[in-house]
């Protein structure tokens, strides 16, 4: 118990000054505060400008990400497939941009295309004849034919003009002993491939598993025996 | 500036540990306390402005760092397990021995001291026991010196009467 009694406000500031007893800071909290007092702070002068380089390096090169040049397949064939894939992916996201019917737009479009159709499929029970439509790809004038299946795949056949273009050999595959297309793979598209004088001809469709194969095969057949394309005279 | 700087600056570390004492009632927590407020102002020792009163920046940095990391810690902790309010505990267990008349009205006038509020509490250990200018209390407090001695007024006012009641224990 206190023996002050309650006094006038400079005895009790007197008594706080006196009676409360004061804390020294411990030997080692003065020793461990000069130890950080003393440690290096000073950054090192290149590590602004380093940082600010590197900084300017990073935003410019993602700046010029659009204006790099895609890495394209040297082989024309690769190149030639992943357009004409690139062409199928666009039709089966927004259709076709003019689809025509054939043959009523016939001459129109081999005067579009360079290309003439001496025969063509005109669909059947398994495949539903969608339409047709000029297309221009790697350079070439060409045509493109749409069809869909029962299932819902979009099946694209197209032609565009390749003299000389080369198949590997290594994807051949036979197809009821009579062609030797081949099936090349695409950013998750099938591709047979195959030519027809100096025309390169493609079926493109998302067909990619073993089941998915055999029809696709079978939707080869049944383009290949019925459409004959001829550069336009 | 800054060897200067931190040689000015370790001279109060003993003021800045006695208002830490008596704001963190725990020596643990006083030790991080001055520890963080010395980082800080190295750290912002550019800050500083040669001539003005480098005791005032310390103890409101000082404050400052209490009010954001330490007083939030305190609420939480306000009640202990067994539902006492953790201000009516010892201060310091391990406060220095003292004779026993002065140690008696030493508790008494520290439970009084610490049953004030925090600012009342601060602005009679910055101007009474650390005897600073008010205009400096001001600085620290970040309020105009008007509201200083009304804190100061009102503090001793409720000082008194804390010290009335243990009187009359």
């Amino acid at each position: 118990m206190s023996n002050h009694s309650p006094e006038s406000d400079d005895a009790l500031g007197a008594r706080l000054r006196t009676e409360l007893r004061r804390y020294a800071a411990p030997a080692y909290l003065r020793g461990s505060i000069a130890e950080a007092a003393e440690a290096p702070r000073v950054r090192p002068a290149w590590l602004a400008p380093a940082l600010a380089a590197v900084a300017t390096a990073l935003v410019l090169l993602l700046l010029s990400i659009p204006f790099l040049p895609r890495i394209l397949p040297a082989d024309p064939t690769e190149r030639l497939v992943r357009s004409v894939v690139a062409e199928h992916t666009r039709a089966l996201m927004w259709g076709a941009r003019r689809p025509e019917a054939v043959p009523t737009a016939l001459p129109w479009l081999t005067r579009e295309s360079g290309i003439g159709l001496t025969r063509f499929f005109v669909g059947d029970d398994r495949l539903a004849f969608i339409g047709a439509e000029p297309i221009y790809l790697e350079g070439r004038r060409g045509m493109a034919l749409y069809y869909r299946d029962g299932d819902g795949h979009l099946v694209t056949y197209a032609v565009l003009p390749a003299p000389g273009l080369a198949i590997p050999e290594s994807r051949r595959v036979p197809i009821q002993n009579r062609w030797r297309p081949a099936l090349m793979n695409e950013s998750g598209f099938s591709a047979w491939v195959w030519r027809q004088g100096d025309l390169a001809c493609f079926i493109v469709s998302d067909m990619v598993s073993e089941s998915d194969v055999e029809s696709f095969k079978d939707y080869f057949a049944r383009l290949r025996v019925s459409t004959e394309p001829v550069p336009a005279k | 500036m800054s060897d200067d700087f931190h040689r000015a600056a370790l001279e109060h570390l003993d003021a800045l540990y006695n208002f830490a004492m008596y704001l963190t009632r725990n020596p643990p927590e006083a030790d991080d306390l001055v520890q963080e407020t010395y980082l800080r102002a190295f750290r912002f020792s550019h800050r500083f402005q040669p001539g003005t009163h480098l005791r005032a920046w310390l103890f409101q940095i000082l404050r400052n760092t209490f009010l954001t990391f330490y007083r939030l810690r305190e609420r939480e902790s306000a009640l202990a397990e067994d539902g006492v309010p953790a201000w009516d505990a010892p201060m310091f267990h391990d406060a220095p021995e003292e004779s026993s008349g002065a140690v008696e009205a030493h508790t008494d006038l520290e439970r009084a001291l610490r049953r004030l509020p925090e600012e009342f509490r601060t602005v009679l250990l910055l101007a009474e026991v650390e005897g600073m200018a008010l205009e400096d209390v001001a600085r620290v407090l970040a309020c105009p010196v008007g509201t200083v001695k009304s804190r100061i007024f009102r503090a001793k006012e409720r000082l008194r009467g804390l010290l009335r009641d243990y009187t009359k224990e």
